[in-house]
């Protein structure tokens, strides 16, 4: 099928009922590039960050002005996902201002950066309470509000889209993030068999190196990385591009999986410098 | 050794510098003393923004983890915060005495046992992360370690380089630094 086609499932679903979109760690960087993407094709949205009266405050304001400007409805719904009273609060927050929730995205983050063994042990909890345990929460306080109803449950229009990355399959110094990565890649398969049956779709979008504000953390780590051929450096735009391909109806024929868009970096073992 | 060729003055000003284009701010607005998080509004990634910046400056490597994660796994974990993330009288201790000459006598006076941890960057100040990269430029080996000579000299006022055959000067990293210290004072003072 053509982009152009593409591009008309997601409009035809937003000339409908605008679509509801909660993007969990939105504030910047990819998940941010995925809420303005969203809300672009016509969804409302609710944007999650974890500290108030920071930065992340500051510019998940400035990004829900931007949606407004764009005449959708766009709800600040902050919260910690490693907690569940706090996910609890801002699922209900986020259905309650956007009238519901059609699309999850699973995009927020944190982890320290130091080889697996050096890791203490209030850092592995923090490691896995955050980034399994509370995507986990996430799924499960979001499923109240995506059940599936008359029209809706035909075209299964709700999707769950957890962004992951290269960390799950390769090795990158320092980085314990890949191991529960690659745990919520498997999430990813398992909830897709159980929450097809009530409509909801379940897939991973994989990004490769791309020059967010994470980026800044991953030179420090790994020796070389900012002499990457600039061409092979993806752009939160492509990776919203699939995730916003993932939730309409001519990517249906894809459950369970892990889109990798990285631009072919991890297509070759070796590169000349 | 203790080097001579980049002066503590040139390196505020470098660090100034790095804070003003990460933070997008007027150097000018940046003084000395300047708390990184309370007066400049920095946040955790803008530090590793500006160290990658300073990095490149200085051809130097600054740490990448903080004292207290080097305390923990040095000495165990729980020996630098409590189960609850604030900080134990051990560590306030030992940051005392790193601190002592890098920052204001208010600012050590608010490390008390019981802080949380995420307070601990607000204290640092221009002026005590200079210190932390002269620590480092002072790792300056006597003599080139390619050729054996000992004639540095900077290139730009930033990158001391052997004057003989060019080689960059190796420093230690700023991690070992740390640990070397906390080595140092904790065989001297028994704070653990």
């Amino acid at each position: 099928m053509t982009m152009d086609t593409q591009t008309a499932d997601i409009m035809d679903g937003a000339a409908n009922s605008p679509r509801k979109v909660l993007v969990t760690g939105s504030s910047r960087g990819i998940g941010a590039a995925i809420a303005a993407a969203f809300a672009k094709s016509g969804a409302d949205v609710a944007i999650n960050f974890s500290k108030q009266g920071g930065r992340s405050e500051e510019h998940a304001k400035k990004l829900a002005a931007e949606i407004e400007a764009m005449g959708r409805r766009a709800a600040l719904v902050p919260g910690d996902i490693s907690q569940k009273e706090s996910v609890r609060r801002l699922f209900s927050e986020a259905a309650t201002s956007l009238d519901g929730l059609d699309v999850l995205i699973l995009n927020a983050a944190r982890a320290p950066f130091k080889p697996i063994e050096r890791l203490l042990e209030r850092e592995l909890r923090a490691l896995v309470d955050t980034n399994y345990i509370g995507n986990i929460f996430c799924v499960q306080e979001a499923l109240p509000f995506m059940q599936c109803t008359g029209e809706r449950t035909k075209g299964h229009d709700k999707h769950i889209i957890f962004i992951s990355s290269l960390g799950s399959r390769f090795y990158n110094p320092a980085y314990p993030l890949g191991s529960m990565k690659a745990a919520m890649e498997s999430v990813v398969r398992d909830l897709s068999e159980t929450l097809f049956k009530r409509g909801i779709t379940v897939n991973a979008v994989s990004g490769g190196l791309v020059k967010t504000d994470s980026f800044k953390v991953l030179r420090q780590f790994i020796d070389g990385v900012d002499r990457i051929p600039e061409e092979l450096f993806v752009t939160p735009q492509e990776i919203a591009d699939v995730v916003l391909f993932l939730c309409c109806p001519s990517s249906r024929g894809i459950r369970g999986q892990t889109i990798v868009v990285d631009r072919g970096l991890s297509n070759s073992l070796h590169r000349n410098a | 050794m203790r080097q001579t060729l980049i002066s503590d003055d040139k390196v505020i000003e470098e660090l100034k510098k790095a804070a003003a284009e990460t933070l997008a701010i007027d150097v000018a607005t940046i003084k000395a003393d300047s708390s990184l998080v309370k007066d400049l509004g920095a946040e955790s990634l803008d530090f590793l923004d500006i160290n990658y910046r300073i990095e490149q400056t200085f051809a130097i490597k600054m740490a990448r983890h903080f004292i207290i994660e080097h305390i923990e796994e040095m000495f165990g974990e729980g020996t630098a915060l409590d189960t609850d993330g604030k900080l134990t009288e051990k560590a306030v201790n030992l940051m005392r005495i790193r601190l002592d000459t890098a920052v204001e006598g208010s600012t050590l006076e608010a490390l008390k046992p019981g802080m949380d941890m995420d307070a601990l960057p607000a204290m640092i100040t221009i002026r005590s992360m200079a210190g932390s990269i002269m620590d480092i430029l002072d790792t300056l080996p006597e003599n080139c370690t390619e050729c054996g000579k000992s004639a540095w000299k900077t290139e730009n006022d930033t990158h001391i380089v052997c004057g003989a055959c060019g080689a960059e000067a190796a420093y230690k990293n700023g991690d070992d630094l740390i640990k070397d210290w906390l080595q140092k004072t904790q065989d001297e003072h028994k704070i653990i």
